[in-house]
């Protein structure tokens, strides 16, 4: 037939690509120095080509950028916004707007670590997943035709363990809201954090082997589009690290005492739970006295 | 039933059509990389971009392997595209093995992109010089308007009144697929003239864009530099005013006529000249890909088969005309009605049910739009049934096999006859077989054999 | 230790009255001390020499139990069924213990050494079937019950005891369902015209006739009053049958006069007094909270031409002998009544007298009942005022809440990061040291520096080597290792993979040491003798599961033999895990105070 049905106004393969990038010193330093991992700047020259190319592909692709600092977070560059067309030839407009951003976001973020004298060795990764996925509600909310949103982090300090919760939750609300968060783990340890978020929410875990190649990976990997994900054969992190870690000593455990009150984690009896306070051995007591009445004793 | 002939057929397959030799002179062109690109299937660019920086042949093997089984469709598809598109570039070494590389100049071009960025085609020219340029809306309403004049040119000019001041080289190259003009008669429109007015206003572009493009030949023009300059045309900003200057002769040329079709205006300065990209070219390349945007309907159909049109416009007039019965005419609104009488009328025209249905369906007032169905159902069923109406008997050019030697002779012949799709009735009792004409000379050679 | 005392008569045989006494039993063995001291039919005898028991079934006429010996037998007879079902039961158990243990072979003498304390609980029969029922439903549980219960490792009681639930989800459903009236109606009750005289026939059957009373009160309340005193039954029935027929025929003016003349038929005739009063005490319980008014359009009665077909004639409104009649949908009414209400008599139906005296004991039964139900009006008055509340007088209805209770979270938060500071520097010296050289203003500043030279520089180009990106493209290509399985996904697959029967005896190893362990660990703390030995036992069990998997790990090929270890080194940590804390507590027990209990 000539007259096609209402064509529709995005098509399957229309994405928003949420980007967030780690700008913690203390890695990036520490990385430069090792020369098997590469620089900010880098890093930086692989991925602006990356948020170039997911534009590229379809006129409609949006990308947003956010930077992951150690004190705060904050949104770098928004293509749907109307941005200056105008190439100086060196590099489109685009690259040297998001480097200045970034330039004054690095700034920013040291000012407010003079405040501050505790020394983290961990990015905001919970905040900017926060940022990430309020901007993805606010798409959703706008009307019923947006791009098929996933989330692409890309983390290079280790875990902090502080925001636990705050990661978790979010993690949870991506996965009700049925967005992928993609990671890319750049540091020399896998994140469990990251594991577990690609892992629950259905998307991709990858800890480049050759960091000189990231923008091989970026492409070949993580700017496929959701659609073309269900024919693919992509590769699968080989196994995620499910068990938890205790409260007390943030061991990794099999097996552990458990509050039954608030449902913290211990890997030692306590007398009391650390979280919520409740007395565990008053209540064992009881109940081994109950027991005794309850268990048939023999006629001695 | 009509067999539906136009099709609005991608612009990249008529890409896809052009030589090799053309082709590759084409990806020169650094907005056609793009635009083709663009135009892809989401495997495909999947593709493009894992081969983007390497430069060695990829066996055809290790892409298939990536893929899960309910996939490999979608697979052949994206492979057969790039193929045809040459940007991929197929070699087979002498252990039979397919590999396949990025096409040098698109992969270049696309590297390139990627580290400094698109440019712009051209420059616009700064404000100081072009006054009075019109705002967004005032360039919308001119395209449609243009766009409009030229449809009613086809249509009115179909019923013998005078033409109007369009380059008749083009128009009649439009015609020639849309009007059948017999000798001593005026041109009437064709079935699929009817066809085409019913269709969106994109495909509509791509119809007649292809037609200009295959015309261009004829014109003594290479289509590759017409196909290279309209796909530049699509990204230029909308509403800045590019000079003229700019332009080569057989671009100048070019801009006047899709000056007419209202892709671009043209405005004069006091010493330059400069076009003006509206909106239906900047969408050029978004259509190459399957989206449109979308029109604001106007029509307004009653479960009493009344239908109301707010629109002023003669097209739309002529166009409810071709099925439906006006009854009178406001300065905002057309009224009529869908009647048995007027049905039958765009039957004899060949325009089918449902393509009136989708253009009802398309083109719904807002406020009707909003309900699910917008066109009440019994309106579209009922113009079904008068459809099927006058379909009631169809006629196969056929041939009857009868007096088969034995039961297996019959049953080999039934199973050969359903194979080669020629099938149409059996009686499995009397040994008696129908079969399409045009399986005849097939079915013949198959019994000659039996035997 | 168990005993059961009853008395009974011992008999030598079924025909002899027998001689009189007390049966006492107990696990070992059971004794018969007859009344009189005098006579020698004083028995002391082990189960051991019994090999099985039979009894008299129930209602017969006398309660039996026949305890035989390899040839002959003992019998009692007890004073009603109920006792000899106790010891039944009591014997049914014993011996079957003293099978499961002789057929145990060698086992059967450890257990006989220190013979476990075991049925302290009495086991009904039903009791009995529900576990056999269970363990033939699921062979799951015969194999673990086998293996363990008939080997003596845990007792049949143990066994049940983390079962419960189990078995009270059989018993559930297995509870008897009571026979309740027939829902058709009493129309069957049919006179039988013979069509020459004008002799009427009704039959009544003592089911009928329950149902009579159980539907009109005013019948068996005039059965009670008149039946034998004043009447015969036969006469009363025929009253009563005589009262129906003239309900039948419609005659309410033959109706009148009939019962103008005899009062006892008037009785019949009559409205029943006592349905309605019945009524109207129902109606006064009539919960006030329900809308009537929903159901008043659906009375069409008072429509012209309306009514209900009965016996192919239309009942007419006739007011004048409004008295005399009763309305099909009284009938049907009253009838769906008392079906609901179901039967609540337990007596044999036959002798009508006992039936409508039991009928009526349980009316009275019922009625002191609802009096006495305080509570109930006191809930509708409670649910009267909920329902009639006004919403913006009454106060706020919350629950009262002891709210969770949160220490400082950062107590938790601070700790953790410590420690995966902690954690961080001994995985590996190397982010740590360049960590501690660098202040916090030094790495900023190189960042931004890094921007700088990046923004004025440009980008490289290309991006990527080719050659790198090959290198990159050829490892992702490659199936990802499978070095771990850590996933819970891979460790499926992995089972999956394994040949079936192995499979199977996987999980079974895996079912039996769960099953071991659950009781393991539910003993401690160790509080009395009982639970010591329990202990015991379970330890020489799971001590016993190494061999058993290690045979299974060894006789695998060598592609499974590691899949197969890693499944089963979980097993043998939780193994290792249980033994490890049975040592320990032995030690701190020899060394500390014996827990409590003990002596």
């Amino acid at each position: 037939m000539a007259s096609a049905a209402p064509t529709k106004l995005y098509a399957d393969d229309v994405s928003l690509v949420v980007v967030l990038i780690d700008t913690n010193p203390f890695f990036w330093t520490t990385s430069e120095k090792n020369s098997s991992s590469l620089s900010f700047a880098d890093f930086i020259s692989h991925v602006l080509p990356f948020l170039n190319a997911i534009m590229l592909l379809n006129q409609l692709n949006q990308v947003v950028l956010i930077a992951t600092g150690v004190n705060s977070c904050e949104y770098i560059y928004d293509s749907s916004l109307p941005h200056q067309q105008s190439a100086d030839g060196k590099m489109p407009a685009f690259y040297s707007e998001i480097l200045t951003k970034l330039e004054q976001f690095v700034s920013k973020d040291q000012r407010l670590a003079k405040n501050d004298s505790s020394l983290t060795m961990s990015s905001l990764l919970s905040g900017s997943l926060s940022l990430a996925l309020c901007y993805i509600q606010k798409i959703f909310r706008a009307g019923p035709l947006h791009p098929q949103p996933r989330i692409l982090c890309l983390q290079g300090s280790p875990d902090g363990p502080e925001q636990y919760v705050g990661i978790m939750n979010a993690i949870f609300s991506a996965q009700r809201s049925m967005i992928p968060i993609d990671s890319c783990v750049l540091g020399t340890q896998n994140s469990a954090f990251l594991q577990q978020a690609s892992h629950i929410t259905g998307g991709i875990y990858q800890k480049p082997a050759y960091p000189d190649g990231l923008f091989q990976y970026l492409s070949a990997v993580f700017a496929t589009d959701l659609q073309s994900r269900s024919f693919l054969r992509l590769p699968k992190p080989p196994g995620v690290d499910f068990r938890a870690s205790c409260f007390c000593h943030k061991k990794t455990i099999d097996m552990g005492y458990i509050c039954s009150v608030c449902l913290s984690i211990f890997c030692k009896h306590h007398k009391k739970c650390s979280t919520c306070g409740s007395n565990f051995n008053q209540s064992q007591q009881d109940a081994s006295s109950t027991l005794d009445h309850k268990r048939k004793t023999p006629e001695a | 039933m009509p067999q539906v002939k136009i099709i609005a057929k991608n612009f990249m397959d008529m890409v896809a059509a052009l030589p090799a030799m053309k082709l590759d002179k084409l990806y020169d062109n650094a907005f056609i990389c793009e635009a083709v690109l663009r135009s892809l299937p989401p495997l495909a660019k999947k593709y493009v971009m894992q081969m983007l920086y390497i430069d060695v042949s990829v066996t055809a093997k290790s892409l298939e392997e990536q893929v899960l089984p309910d996939g490999f469709s979608k697979h052949k598809v994206a492979i057969d595209r790039l193929l045809q598109l040459r940007i991929f570039v197929q070699s087979i070494d002498r252990k039979r093995e397919t590999s396949y590389k990025l096409n040098p100049k698109f992969q270049d071009n696309l590297q390139k992109y990627l580290v400094y960025g698109g440019s712009l085609p051209r420059e616009p020219m700064p404000t100081n010089i072009t006054v009075r340029l019109p705002s967004p809306e005032e360039l919308e309403a001119y395209a449609v308007d243009q766009w409009e004049n030229f449809l009613l040119q086809l249509v009115t000019s179909a019923q013998g009144e005078k033409q109007m001041g369009f380059s008749s080289h083009l128009l009649k190259n439009f015609q020639r697929g849309l009007m059948s003009s017999r000798e001593n008669e005026s041109p009437k429109m064709s079935e699929h003239g009817f066809q085409f007015l019913l269709m969106d206003t994109n495909a509509q572009l791509w119809y007649i864009i292809r037609e200009y493009i295959s015309s261009a030949q004829d014109r003594g023009l290479d289509p590759t530099d017409l196909i290279s300059f309209l796909l530049e045309l699509s990204f230029h900003v909308m509403g800045e005013a590019y000079n003229m200057n700019s332009l080569t002769e057989v671009q100048t040329s070019a801009v006047k006529d899709l000056a007419d079709l209202g892709l671009v205006k043209l405005q004069q300065g006091r010493k330059e000249s400069w076009f003006i990209p509206t909106k239906l070219a900047t969408n050029l390349s978004v259509s190459l890909s399957d989206t449109s945007a979308r029109k604001q309907g106007f029509v307004v159909i009653e479960t009493n088969f009344r239908m109301y049109a707010y629109s002023s416009s003669k097209l739309h007039c002529e166009i409810l005309r071709l099925f439906a019965r006006v009854e009178y005419q406001l300065p905002n609104l057309i009224v009529g009605a869908i009647t048995k009488e007027s049905l039958y009328n765009a039957f004899e025209n060949g325009i089918t049910g449902e393509q009136i249905i989708s253009f009802l369906q398309l083109n719904a007032h807002p406020r009707v739009a909003e309900k699910i169905p917008s066109v009440p159902e019994n309106v579209t069923d009922q113009i079904r049934l008068w459809e099927t109406d006058r379909n009631r008997v169809e006629m196969i050019p056929s041939h009857f096999y009868d007096d088969f030697p034995s039961k297996d002779v019959f049953e080999a012949a039934c199973d050969y006859a359903r194979e080669i799709g020629g099938f149409l009735w059996e009686d499995s009792n009397k040994m008696r077989l129908i079969v399409r004409g045009e399986a005849h000379q097939d079915m013949r050679d198959f019994l000659r054999r039996q035997k | 230790m168990a005993v059961v005392n009853m008395r009974a008569k011992y008999k030598v045989n079924t025909k002899t009255p027998g001689v009189p006494g007390v049966l006492k039993m107990t696990d070992e063995k059971f004794t018969f001390n007859p009344n009189d001291p005098r006579t020698s039919a004083k028995l002391d005898v082990g189960f051991r020499s019994i090999k099985g028991h039979k009894f008299s079934k129930e209602g017969s006429k006398l309660a039996l139990l026949n305890l035989t010996l390899e040839e002959g037998g003992y019998i009692f007879e007890f004073d009603n069924f109920s006792d000899r079902n106790t010891c039944r039961d009591f014997v049914a158990k014993v011996l079957g213990k003293l099978q499961t243990v002789s057929s145990g072979k060698e086992d059967a003498k450890v257990v006989s050494e220190k013979p476990v304390p075991l049925f302290d609980e009495q086991l009904s029969t039903a009791e009995m079937e529900r576990r056999m029922k269970l363990l033939q439903e699921d062979s799951e549980l015969q194999k673990l019950h086998k293996q363990f219960v008939m080997s003596g490792v845990l007792t049949e009681a143990e066994f049940w005891a983390t079962r419960k639930k189990l078995l009270n989800s059989e018993a559930s459903r297995s509870s008897k369902q009571r026979v309740g009236f027939k829902s058709t109606m009493l129309a069957d009750v049919r006179p039988l015209t013979d069509g020459r005289t004008n002799k009427v026939t009704f039959s009544l059957t003592p089911e009928i006739i329950h149902q009579i009373f159980a539907e009109k009160p005013a019948v068996h309340q005039a059965f009670l009053k008149f039946v034998p005193n004043k009447m015969t039954e036969k006469n009363f029935w025929t009253k009563y049958c005589r009262a129906e027929y003239l309900h039948r025929t419609k005659n309410s003016l033959a109706a009148a006069a009939e019962a103008a003349e005899d009062e006892e038929l008037a009785v019949f005739l009559k409205h029943d007094d006592i349905l309605a009063s019945e009524a109207r005490r129902k109606i006064r319980r009539v919960d006030p909270t329900l809308d009537m008014a929903a159901d008043v359009g659906d009375d069409y009665l008072h429509l012209p031409d309306h009514g209900i077909l009965r016996d192919g004639i239309k009942e007419s409104n006739d007011a004048e002998h409004e008295h005399y009649k009763r309305t099909l949908s009284q009938d049907l009414n009253r009838h769906a009544a008392v079906v609901l209400e179901g039967r609540t008599l337990d007596v044999e139906l036959g002798d009508t007298r006992t039936v409508a005296e039991a009928l009526a004991r349980s009316k009275q039964g019922e009625l002191s009942a609802e009096a006495s139900d305080d509570n109930a009006s006191w809930r509708q008055s409670e649910r009267v005022s909920r329902m009639t509340e006004i919403e913006d007088l009454q106060g706020p209805r919350g629950l009262p809440i002891a709210s969770l209770c949160i220490k400082d979270p950062r107590d938790y938060f601070d700790s953790q990061q410590a420690n995966a500071l902690r954690a961080l520097g001994d995985a590996g010296g190397g982010p740590k040291a360049a960590n501690c050289d660098l202040s916090p203003e030094k790495a900023f500043e190189s960042l931004s520096q890094q921007i700088l030279k990046l923004k004025a520089v440009g980008l490289d180009d290309p991006i990527v080597k080719p050659e790198v990106s090959l290198k990159v493209m050829n490892t992702l290509a490659q199936p990802s290792g499978d070095k771990f399985f850590l996933g819970k996904d891979s460790q499926d697959e992995v089972l999956d993979r394994l040949p079936h029967g192995t499979r199977e005896e996987l999980l079974h190893h895996w079912k039996s040491i769960e099953e071991l362990l659950r009781h393991f660990w539910s003993s401690y703390p160790i509080t009395t003798a009982y639970l010591y030995a329990k202990v015991d036992r379970l330890k020489d069990a799971l001590s016993k599961t190494y061999p058993k998997l290690e045979a299974l790990r060894d006789s695998m090929q060598s592609d499974y033999r590691n899949q197969v270890g890693l499944l089963v080194r979980p097993m043998l940590q939780a193994v290792d895990a249980a033994l490890a804390h049975a040592e320990s507590e032995k030690r701190s027990t020899k060394t500390g105070a014996r827990p409590n209990g003990l002596s």
